[in-house]
């Protein structure tokens, strides 16, 4: 659209009050509107141009400052070190970029606000490993899905993740098959997805419990499941294995650059020098490129609930359900019934638009939805099975696009950004191709080669619900502590937390540990163990009690020893 | 006016009429309601349960309880000198551990064991 | 691979009791514990009231567990501790696939009595909306940790749902110096019994606020607040009504479930209403003969006086059927009218010769009630000044054997 045009429609469909202007060849909105919608919309129109993106600047009244940084540690750790590549961002994009890198001979360092692997999205979603049909033909996010998904079989052999390939059931009433079915058939043959028809009955016998009233879908072979959580952490631990370093804590405060090139940056834990830098910053790498002096984007964070069913649910489905109300234009609703690689039932997620980035917090609104959207295909399950929920945000931009690409204005940065949906299913491909982009960059500056030590295979630790009894036996045999279950929903054992508090990126928190282990996300969750939890924490660590914590930093799980009567507690004699 | 029993799972529900100098209770199942509303009139009193800190790794808390009523309004001031007691050797379940517990009279008595 | 007549899994009241009891009738009995000691919840519960019914003393939970570990310790009664039932299998005998420190082993068994227990509903099962922040506890957790651990979950309490558990737990984090801000309940009636509301809430001046609950929980590391609402007869959010309280902790009594997935697992059904199995007089399945359940793994107990009295059943029974090789029992249903909340035995089996134990709960509060008995044509009535469904009502039936029963609450 012609740019006068659509500085005239934002004014006029939003308010005149709007300033816009051009920079860094994105179009940038700044003033204060009356609510998130109308940002959410402003910026929306303002993505219809040509430009590289869009930089929203607007604000709502009211708007509250998000405050992002959780951590008051200030030392000099890292204070003059060099490295090779800084990575930001310990999601799922920024841990596979390391571990591809971890091939070469090159000093990497990944840093990452949080105490942990895969605090925020890499954590709160669905764990699809899409097909690639839902992405416009063309864009980045088609080609990465189509490419990442076939990656799949290789990575969790290599890194040690379970991984499924489950495929998945597109249904439809009819109504909407009428209606959709040609365009899902076009756009499978432009991304390169293979589907199939499959009628009522075909239907029935792959799923038989499902609704008997869907008339026909689409069966796609190629989807498939992982953890995304445990995912992220086998390629941020096998990069650790290759010798990456991964600070956490730690966080961006400024950049040094001469010549259009990143020299240093200046972080909470000192001045750390770098020849190139990699933003994975998800919801936050618009932030990241303002900071670096090349922001031509802006993450409007689009929430998306899920819910979790109890086990007993798991043999309801065999694999990905979802009945399409699914939109092409827009993003899913109410998202699916998948059965996860530890055989629960995931129900959702949904998608809306809210201000905040790192608000996680639930709605029954948004949960009674996705309950009952799903009840309707699968009408076995009912609210009584859900065992937990939650939400995360995806790292959307208004161009609706992963933005994966060396910046043209300073030569040694790297945008890895706006990866939302698909970005899980596109990991795998995008962090081969930054790795590319990066050792381009690094070879124009030095000479590098390949890191002879290099080993592609995670060892990781045993999961005992995945191994055969005559296995568990030999372990156990070994190590008598792997006989010991702490977890008694999910039968995780001691031996087991021990081995994740160990590991080569210690796991010291209530959540780290349920990440890695599964402990607590059964149907108690957490009732029984987190005492004990407690205790092996302290025992293992030799934290103190009062300092365990179960997230970030001031998410302490208890507050004092009893029989401490003092000024902290209340007097009352 | 108006109790209810906590001696038994029964939870009486009391009736309390003075008439003259005399207390009329009614609700009761059993005489121990009628000894329990007396006694919430005159000197209510309760049985404390809680805890030692003990030395002991593997039983870093002892449960203990006032071997009999103790006045409700000394209640946390036992709680006090519980607390500050420190349980260093392995003592037979229904050990006293402190006597005469703020002058009361009640006897501070350990309930489990240490294995 | 080892052979027992009667495996009981779960070495809490119920299972003891039924140890005990199994062992008395000269039956071979192995208890499964996945604890490192007996007693089960009783060991954490120190307060007192514990006993009255069956000893005529007010016992603390560890010297409830005490009485019987004790006895149960010069027995000939086999013990496996920290260990867990992975799986139970049936053809002819039971196959209970176990792990330990030893490994994985299969025992066989003659017949099995669950006494497995419940477990505390979660905030998720509620449907608590918000962050999801640290401190945020069952009261049996926060009980563990103050009582077993010694350490306060928190400072400043509030407790959601009247279950005993949280009125035990607001007098206890209050005597180890907590404040605890109020107890907030979504019926119009609490949960709990009436003496611990008194003994526990009252006695410290702690607020009790019925029709009340929590709609949303703010603070993203730490629990900061909750906003409560009140709610009508229905449970629907009184517009307006909202207040936001400021808090520290948040200490979940909202009911008990029964653990019984061992016992989905092999295909048995669940009574919606009692969320346990369904069983006749003798405390065995409906469904599959040889599975006995007692204790709060059939339906929940208020005292655990009855609970142990499950177990001894459940262990009597378990050895007569060992005994008489019995396969199964002809069963015929206790009907009852709407006013009950449950009723356990769901069953009357036809060799019933001696007294039978109901259990029963009426699902709302009655003032003086009538209960009627139906056998076959006579009636028999029994009155009540008052019932509420927060406490369970104990009835003993005698000489109903091979009779149609019946019974109207009104």
């Amino acid at each position: 659209m012609n740019i006068q045009k659509l500085k005239n429609k934002i004014k006029k469909d939003i308010s005149y009050d709007i300033d816009i202007s051009i920079q860094n060849n994105a179009l940038k909105l700044e003033g204060v509107v009356e609510n998130w919608e109308q940002v959410i919309k402003a910026g929306k129109i303002a993505a219809m141009s040509d430009f590289d993106g869009v930089i929203n600047n607007l604000k709502f009244i009211n708007q509250e400052k998000e405050n992002f940084i959780n951590t008051d540690l200030k030392d000099n750790k890292l204070n003059n070190k060099k490295y090779d590549v800084i990575i930001i961002g310990a999601g799922i994009i920024g841990c596979s970029i390391a571990r591809e890198l971890s091939k070469w001979n090159i000093k990497i360092l990944v840093i990452d606000k949080e105490n942990d692997i895969a605090v925020h999205t890499s954590s709160r979603n669905d764990g699809m490993i899409h097909p690639g049909l839902s992405p416009k033909p063309g864009t980045k996010k088609a080609y990465y899905n189509v490419l990442g998904n076939k990656l799949y079989e290789k990575k969790s052999k290599e890194l040690n993740f379970e991984f499924k390939r489950t495929g998945s059931l597109i249904v439809f009433d009819k109504w909407h098959l009428k209606f959709i079915s040609p365009f899902i058939k076009l756009r499978a043959k432009k991304n390169g997805v293979y589907l199939k028809y499959v009628d009522k009955k075909q239907i029935n016998m792959i799923e038989p419990n499902i609704d008997k009233n869907l008339i026909g879908g689409f069966l796609i072979p190629s989807t498939g499941i992982i953890s995304p959580y445990k995912t992220t952490i086998a390629y941020a631990e096998n990069a650790v294995e290759n010798g990456v370093d991964i600070s956490f804590e730690t966080f961006l405060k400024d950049v040094y650059k001469e010549n259009n090139e990143v020299v240093y940056i200046e972080t909470n834990r000192g001045r750390i020098f770098t020849k190139c830098l990699i933003n994975c910053a998800g919801v936050h790498s618009d932030e990241v490129a303002e900071i670096v002096g090349d922001r031509f984007y802006t993450i409007h964070p689009r929430k998306g609930e899920i819910i979790i069913l109890d086990k007993k649910t798991g043999n309801f489905i065999n694999s990905v359900v979802s009945k399409t109300d699914f939109n092409l234009k827009n993003n899913s609703k109410g998202g699916g019934i998948i059965k996860t690689v530890e055989e629960n039932l995931l129900l959702g997620p949904n998608a809306y638009e809210q201000p905040y980035k790192e608000d996680y917090s639930t709605t029954s609104k948004g949960i009674n939805e996705i309950m009952n959207k799903h009840s309707s295909v699968l009408k076995q399950i009912n609210k009584k099975d859900i065992i937990t929920y939650f939400s995360g945000t995806r790292a959307s931009t208004y161009k609706e696009d992963f933005i994966i690409k060396q910046s043209s204005k300073i030569s040694n940065f790297i945008h890895v950004s706006g990866i939302q949906s698909p970005g899980i299913a596109s990991a795998p491909s995008i962090s081969e191709d930054v790795e590319k982009i990066t050792i381009n960059i690094l070879k124009s500056k030095t000479n590098i080669n390949q890191n002879i030590k290099y080993n592609p295979n995670r060892k990781g630790y045993p999961i005992l619900y995945l191994l055969e009894d005559k296995e568990k036996n030999r372990i156990i045999n070994k190590n008598p502590d792997f006989g010991k279950i702490v977890c008694r929903c999910e039968m995780i054992s001691y031996g087991e937390i021990k081995s994740v508090i160990h590991s080569n990126i210690p796991a010291i928190t209530l959540d780290a540990i349920k990440r890695r282990t599964r402990v607590g996300m059964g149907r108690c969750q957490g009732g029984f163990c987190t005492p004990l939890l407690l205790k092996i924490i302290h025992e293992e660590t030799g934290i103190e009690y009062e300092k365990i914590l179960k997230k970030g930093l001031g998410s302490n799980l208890i507050f004092k020893e009893t029989k401490k009567f003092g000024d902290d507690f209340i007097e009352r004699i | 006016m108006k109790l209810t029993c906590i001696v038994c799972p029964n939870s009486c529900e009391l009736n309390i009429e003075k008439e003259k100098n005399e207390y009329i209770i009614t609700g009761n199942k059993c005489k121990r309601g009628y000894y329990f509303a007396l006694n919430e009139l005159k000197d209510p009193r309760r049985t404390i349960c809680t805890t030692i800190k003990t030395i002991f790794k593997d039983k870093p808390r002892l449960s203990v309880k006032t071997n009999s009523e103790v006045p409700k309004n000394k209640i946390f001031e036992i709680m006090q000198n519980i607390n500050k007691f420190i349980l260093k050797e392995k003592i037979e379940p229904g050990s006293i551990v402190l006597k005469n517990v703020c002058n009361t009279g009640v006897d501070i008595i350990t309930t489990d064991e240490i294995e | 691979m080892k052979e027992y007549e009667v495996i009981i899994i779960g070495g809490g009241p119920a299972g003891m009791a039924a140890a005990l009891k199994v062992n008395n009738e000269g039956c071979k009995a192995l208890i499964i514990e996945r604890e490192e000691r007996l007693g089960g919840i009783l060991k954490q519960c120190i307060h007192d009231g514990f006993g009255v019914l069956k000893f005529n003393e007010r016992l603390t939970g560890p010297e409830y567990a005490l009485k019987y570990k004790n006895i149960i310790k010069n027995k000939d009664i086999d013990i496996l501790l920290k260990t867990f039932v992975i799986e139970i299998k049936k053809d002819k005998d039971f196959h209970i696939k176990i792990i330990n420190e030893n490994g994985i082993h299969i025992l066989k068994t003659k017949t099995v009595i669950f006494s497995t227990g419940c477990r505390e509903r979660t905030s998720k099962q509620i449907f608590i909306q918000g962050e999801r922040p640290a401190g945020i506890y069952n009261a049996g957790t926060a009980q563990y940790m103050t009582n077993i651990m010694g350490f306060m979950p928190g400072k400043n309490c509030i407790i959601l749902g009247s279950g005993d558990i949280g009125l035990i737990m607001a007098r206890r984090l209050t005597l180890e110096g907590a404040k605890v801000l109020g107890v907030y309940e979504i019926k119009d009636t609490p949960s709990g019994l009436t003496r611990n509301i008194r003994q526990c809430l009252y006695d410290y001046d702690i607020p009790l606020y019925l029709s009340h609950s929590i709609t949303k929980i703010f603070g993203k590391e730490r629990i900061e607040a909750v906003e409560i609402s009140k709610v009508n007869k229905n449970y629907e959010l009184i517009e307006n009504s909202k207040k936001i309280i400021k808090c520290d902790t948040l200490i979940l009594s909202v009911g008990l479930i029964p653990e019984n997935e061992l016992l989905e697992d092999l295909g048995i059904t669940i009574d919606k209403k009692t969320n346990g199995a369904f069983v006749d007089n003798d405390f065995m399945s409906v469904e599959i003969p040889g599975i006995f359940i007692c204790g709060n793994a059939l339906h929940v107990n208020d005292l655990v006086d009855y609970v142990s009295e499950s177990g001894e059943i459940a262990g009597k029974k378990a050895c007569e059927y060992i005994k008489n090789k019995k396969t199964n029992n002809k069963n015929t249903k206790v009907d009852i009218n709407e006013n009950f909340l449950y009723i356990v035995p769901q069953y009357i089996n036809e060799n019933s010769n001696d007294e039978i134990i109901f259990y029963f709960r009426s699902k709302k509060r009655f003032e003086n009630a009538k209960l009627k008995i139906f056998l076959d044509d006579k009636i028999v009535e029994k009155n009540y000044n008052k019932l509420i469904p927060a406490e369970m009502e104990k009835l003993t039936i005698k000489n109903i054997k091979n009779k149609k029963i019946s019974m109207i609450l009104e």
